[in-house]
């Protein structure tokens, strides 16, 4: 060790002093773990990083407001409109719309990047085919009537409001650039990719910035788009470095070598918070999400509701939020998360607290008075390992043995999907900030039959369907009056509360570390805006 | 000089077994010679002791956790700290040693064997099966070591069984190359030959003439590689494939203390220094049983 | 001739061995290459239309034919987690790894082999326990954790190094990457302050691999040595009154030289896969870590093709060495 030091002292003094710290002035510069990007084409991204920065590449039709994401702003699109019989949308799209390259952007565009999504068909497609569009009826459904005009026709009279929030400000709204797109299409076996290989790391958009550079696991660098036909970006570039230590990140960011670290674990947050809070400040926003254990409805034991109600009583929620979840997360037990339209307030949203005695009792009253042994699966990064130590220990005191088995994220939703599970520990989030989104997935189940293949519905994958919360799902989803329909949604949470097939554990909070030179970073649910931010 | 004494260091030996004490005696005293050897192998017997009494020495069990104690800094009360559950990180370690010297051992008695037969196998018989074996051989010695085991625990499901499985399929090849290395220069020897002639087997000449005369430097050789073993066991740990929680072997603690690492450095410190401490002492011993036990480097 | 086309007969099964072995441990893993693309959440039509377009329907056997011609062709297939050809993907890791690993192994030479001589030369005194002790000591650390210290000291605490990653966001994009080593591409271009740079970032992983490297090296070295000075004609030439490290120069350390060539170079391909750890730590953008992220989200397009590259320089250096050995040890023969 001698030898290194006096090597690495004998090397500085070579390059004449200490290494200069500093971000460049006109650009933002964010750490993040970018294992999980594999693409920027708006129609495929169904990750984390994808979605966050595409939103500030190709800007959805509509947008959450940035001060409340409750409210929808228009994007592109200027206006809409809907018909008496609420089964046609109209659509009018902005004038001065323009490509990057100072190409115009039209509604034919728009109609194009739109099919595209349901033609491709990735997982994302359902944003836009869960409203009535499908592969066969798109050509008709949804048209440009000119320039700037795009008509939708609607199977059935959904509410606007949730169809604005749901459909048109998801990230696969984006307006790509036909001519590019076409022009480099591959096709194999007869079928077009409509420019998915091309997008993928060059999507070609109507938004503030453009993706110029893409190392995979290394570096992305956005640039400015100065056609952009809003208020320009404020910082030139925006890099984002792929450092997957959260005690990485914390010390490129102490030293100011870095702007705003994504991926910090709670110690280091709470060192942060508590040593350098003069210049990093800590923005927590809370997700619509969730980190919940779930149930495989096939096991004779967890089949039972009584049983999988005593879980609730095994979770210590607010020793876990102030201890290994702090800056992570938030008690809540009720599917739907704080935020969205429709949630339960806070107290009703979380009845439950640590009982083991109550939890006890319920095992009694299930007839498993002696406990018993189950498998419990869980992902080795993260806080889950605490989390599931955490509810093994407590399970173990009233006779119930979980043995762990911790694997890779890819490994876990393999098991999770195909569903080869007992107890599962896993995360999920919701699309959009409405009820709708988290019921329509992890309460309502179609089919459940094994050869449904569902495997898009939690509900399914712990093979648990219940009719009755189909049907109220359902009329729900329709009801035009918004009080009604929070109504609704309440009944159904405090259903899904008592016999669901999950326990919740906390609602996802995402930590966001910067320094405070950085100004007017935007932050919210579903849109992290690198576009207003100044420094 | 004692009667022992004068037996052990008798200048003519009465018979095989004595003259085999006291090659073992000699041996011993070459070790107590090499200090830092010696130290390497007290730290050894001391980590049997440490598993073996675990329950005498650890003040509370292994997974004794409360929320209300994490991340407590080390202590009279808890001398090591404390981790992100709030369990004894003493205790932990001590009842770690246990997994390690389990993993090491075993690792060793699957690895060693096979290694030995794959070698002197190729070593005396050569052409076609020295070719096969060891083109099977250079497969498994070309693969990343890390990267094999992880496939297999992959392949295989997570677990302290498997992980020993996986380690041991990384462990045989380097033993095998230095058993046929062995084996071509004894198989040219006079005494082999005669033996063949008295009309030995193979498989006598291999396991009775062979394998002894290459049992030292295997044992030398596996007892380094023991560091690189326990260090991949806790690379397994460390990337979530090794023990399954609340296990506490020391490279799983060492990825958990990884997350906590700049405030509560004693979380990743403690086991780090315990595989250093441990994986130093097998070094430190092998090199110095080098010493005694390969003629060569004499 | 013939003796070589067996030699190259051999490698090609060995290499053929080693992709066979991969593909099918690939097979077993319980990981679901599709997810990661189509995502978590998506539904069975869109994972079936992926299922198909990776070719997993097709049985077995011609998976495996049709990953060895991606192979042969050279491009290796697309790598699914990253999309991209793995060709384009190693063009861009494997120049990282190399850098990191030269690095290393000129610290692990530079300070590995004349400690090895020293060990060998003053055996059994003090230098020698210590220069084994030191050496040891770097075999036996778990190298993310002095990663990891090394941050904290040098980095966050003296700022006598780099933080994580291979240049300061400043100057990321500010030379054209000719060869994908950036401390050779910055000199070719002149620009030194690039340079500065990327080597205040290299230099303590690599030092610290470097570190791990150096014990073996410096072990190997005092043995090789050990076993020269026991030999008749350096006691001979010492007899004559040649000095004691005249002999060492002129005769015993050129004697060791061929082994020590094999085996700084086995020490350098171990350094070209070990690394994943000190990559991770560092978010050096490399090779050992594609692997393992490969391996992780099930992407055996990636990892084949990794494990052929490596496979290719382990046999080609076994192959060297054990030409050397049967060389040099006249008892093989």
């Amino acid at each position: 060790m001698r030898g290194i030091v006096a090597a690495a002292v004998g090397t500085m003094a070579l390059m004449g002093g200490a290494v200069q710290a500093a971000t460049p002035r006109d650009a933002l510069v964010m750490a993040w773990n970018l294992d999980a990007l594999i693409t920027f084409d708006p129609a495929q991204i169904a990750e984390v990083n994808g979605n966050d920065i595409i939103r500030n590449v190709c800007e959805p039709m509509v947008n959450y407001d940035l001060k409340d994401t409750s409210k929808i702003v228009p994007g592109t699109v200027a206006k809409w409109a809907v018909s008496e019989d609420g089964l046609t949308l109209t659509m009018t799209l902005r004038d001065d719309l323009k490509f990057p390259s100072g190409k115009k952007a039209t509604a034919q565009d728009a109609e194009w990047s739109l099919h595209r999504a349901v033609m491709l068909g990735f997982g994302n497609a359902a944003n836009i085919t869960e409203w009535g569009f499908n592969k066969d009826n798109i050509a008709t459904t949804i048209k440009a009537t000119d320039e700037h005009t795009l008509a939708f026709k609607l199977d059935r009279p959904y509410p606007v409001g949730l169809l604005l929030s749901a459909m048109f400000a998801s990230g696969s709204t984006g307006i790509l650039d036909r001519e590019e797109g076409t022009k480099n299409a591959k096709v194999t076996e007869g079928k077009s990719d409509y420019g998915n290989a091309f997008f993928k790391t060059a999507p070609v958009c109507v938004g503030p910035y453009r993706v110029t550079r893409w190392n995979t696991n290394d570096v992305v660098i956005l640039e400015r788009n100065d056609n952009y036909y809003g208020e320009k970006a404020k910082l030139r570039r925006v890099i984002i470095r792929h450092v997957p230590e959260s005690g990485a990140q914390r010390l490129l960011l102490e030293q100011g070598d870095i702007d705003v670290a994504r991926l910090l674990g709670t110690d280091d947050l709470k060192a942060l918070a508590a040593n350098v809070a003069a210049t990093v400040a800590i923005e927590q926003t809370v997700m619509h999400g969730y980190s919940y254990l779930a149930f495989n409805g096939l096991d004779p034991i967890l089949g039972n509701p009584k049983v999988r109600e005593a879980f609730r009583y095994l979770i210590d929620y607010d020793g876990l939020a102030k201890t290994i979840l702090e800056y992570q997360g938030a008690p809540r037990a009720s599917l739907v998360p704080r935020g969205a339209f429709g949630a339960l307030d806070a107290a009703d949203g979380q009845p439950f607290k640590l009982d083991l005695e109550r939890a006890k009792a319920l095992l009694t009253e299930a007839g498993f008075p002696n406990g018993f042994a189950k498998k419990f699966i869980l992902s080795a990064n993260s806080f889950s390992p605490a989390v599931a130590q955490h509810v093994q220990s407590n399970a173990a005191k009233i006779g119930v043995t979980l043995q762990l088995e911790q694997m890779a994220d890819a490994q876990l939703f393999t098991r999770a999907r195909s569903r080869e599970f007992e107890v599962l520990l896993i995360g999920w989030g919701a699309g959009y900030p409405d009820a709708h989104s988290m019921i329509s997935r992890h309460a309502v189940n179609p089919d459940n039959r094994v050869e449904a293949k569902l495997a898009q519905y939690p509900s399914w994958r712990s093979s648990w369907i219940d009719a009755k919360v189909n049907e109220m799902a359902d009329a729900a989803k329709m009801e035009r009056d918004p009080a009604k329909r929070i109504t609704a949604y309440h009944e159904i949470q405090r259903y899904m509360m008592k016999s669901g097939p999950m326990a919740y554990i906390v609602q996802t909070i995402r930590p966001i570390a910067l320094r405070k030179e950085v100004k007017d970073f935007a932050i919210t649910p579903f849109d992290v805006a690198y576009r207003t931010a100044t420094k | 000089m004692s009667a022992m004494g004068t037996w052990l260091r008798a200048e003519v030996t009465t018979s095989p077994a004595h003259a085999r004490v006291q090659r073992a005696f000699y041996g011993w005293l070459r070790l107590r010679a090499n200090p830092l050897a010696f130290g390497g192998f007290l730290i050894l017997v001391g980590l049997v002791l440490v598993a073996a009494l675990a329950p005498v020495i650890a003040p509370v069990g292994y997974n004794e956790q409360s929320l209300a104690l994490r991340l407590r800094s080390p202590s009279a009360e808890h001398w090591f700290g404390t981790d992100e559950l709030g369990r004894d990180l003493f205790a932990r370690i001590v009842w770690g040693a246990r997994i390690t010297i389990y993993i090491s051992t075993l690792v060793a008695v699957i690895a060693a064997p096979i290694g030995l037969a794959v070698g002197t196998t190729a070593g005396y018989f050569g052409g076609w099966t020295d070719t096969v074996l060891m083109r099977i051989n250079d497969m498994f010695l070309s693969f990343p070591g890390l990267i094999l085991a992880l496939g297999f625990v992959a392949a295989l499901g997570p677990g302290i069984g498997n992980a020993v499985i996986a380690i041991a399929l990384t462990a045989w090849p380097p033993i095998a190359r230095l058993a046929r290395a062995e084996t071509l220069t004894i198989r040219a020897s006079d005494y082999i030959a005669a033996v063949r002639i008295q009309g030995a087997g193979p498989l006598r000449i291999i396991l009775r003439h062979i394998v002894p005369m290459c049992v030292p430097s295997v044992v030398v050789r596996i007892t380094l590689n023991m560091a690189g073993i326990i260090l991949t066991a806790a690379g397994l740990g460390f990337l979530g494939l090794g023990a399954q929680p609340p296990t506490p072997e020391w490279g799983a603690m060492l990825s958990t203390g990884r997350q906590n690492m700049l405030g509560a450095w004693w979380i990743a410190a403690v086991p780090g220094i315990a595989i250093l401490i441990t994986s130093l002492a097998f070094n430190l011993f092998g090199d110095g049983l080098r010493d005694v036990l390969d003629p060569r480097s004499e | 001739m013939l003796a070589a086309a067996w030699q190259v007969g051999s490698v090609a099964v060995t290499l053929f061995g080693l992709l066979a072995i991969t593909f099918f441990m690939g097979r077993l893993l319980p990981i679901d290459p599709v997810i990661s693309i189509v995502g978590e959440q998506a539904d069975k039509a869109t994972y079936d239309m992926v299922y198909h377009r990776l070719g997993l329907d097709k049985p077995l056997a011609m998976q495996f034919l049709l990953f060895v011609g991606d192979m042969l062709s050279g491009e290796f297939g697309d790598a699914l987690f990253t999309g991209n050809k793995v060709a384009v993907d190693l063009g861009r890791v494997f120049p990282a790894t190399i850098e990191l690993a030269t690095f290393a192994i000129i610290i692990g030479v530079g300070v590995g082999v004349p400690l090895g001589v020293l060990a060998a030369v003053y055996r059994g005194s003090l230098l020698d326990h210590v220069a084994r002790f030191v050496g040891l000591l770097g075999y036996s650390s778990p190298t993310f954790w002095l990663g990891l210290m090394g941050l904290i000291v040098f980095y966050a605490t003296l700022r006598w190094v780099g933080g994580p990653g291979r240049l300061d966001v400043a100057f990321i994009d500010s030379i054209e990457p000719r060869t994908g080593l950036i401390l050779l591409d910055a000199a070719l271009e002149g620009e030194w302050e690039v340079f500065a740079n990327a080597f205040g970032h290299i230099v303590l992983p690599g030092s610290i691999l470097g570190y791990a490297s150096l014990a073996y090296i410096s072990r190997m070295t005092r043995s090789f040595m050990l076993e020269q000075l026991g030999q008749d004609y350096i006691i001979a030439a010492r007899a004559k009154g040649m000095s004691r490290w005249r002999v060492v120069r002129r005769h015993a350390f050129r004697n060791i030289r061929v082994q020590l060539l094999t085996v700084i170079a086995l020490a350098y391909a171990f350094l070209l896969e070990g690394a994943v750890l000190t990559e991770t730590v560092f978010a050096w953008p490399g090779f050992g870590r594609y692997l393992t992220s490969g391996l992780l989200a099930g992407d055996m397009n990636a990892v084949l093709a990794c494990v052929l590259i490596i496979g290719i320089i382990f046999v080609s250096l076994n192959l060297i060495a054990d030409a050397l050995y049967r060389l040099l040890d006249p008892r093989t023969r």
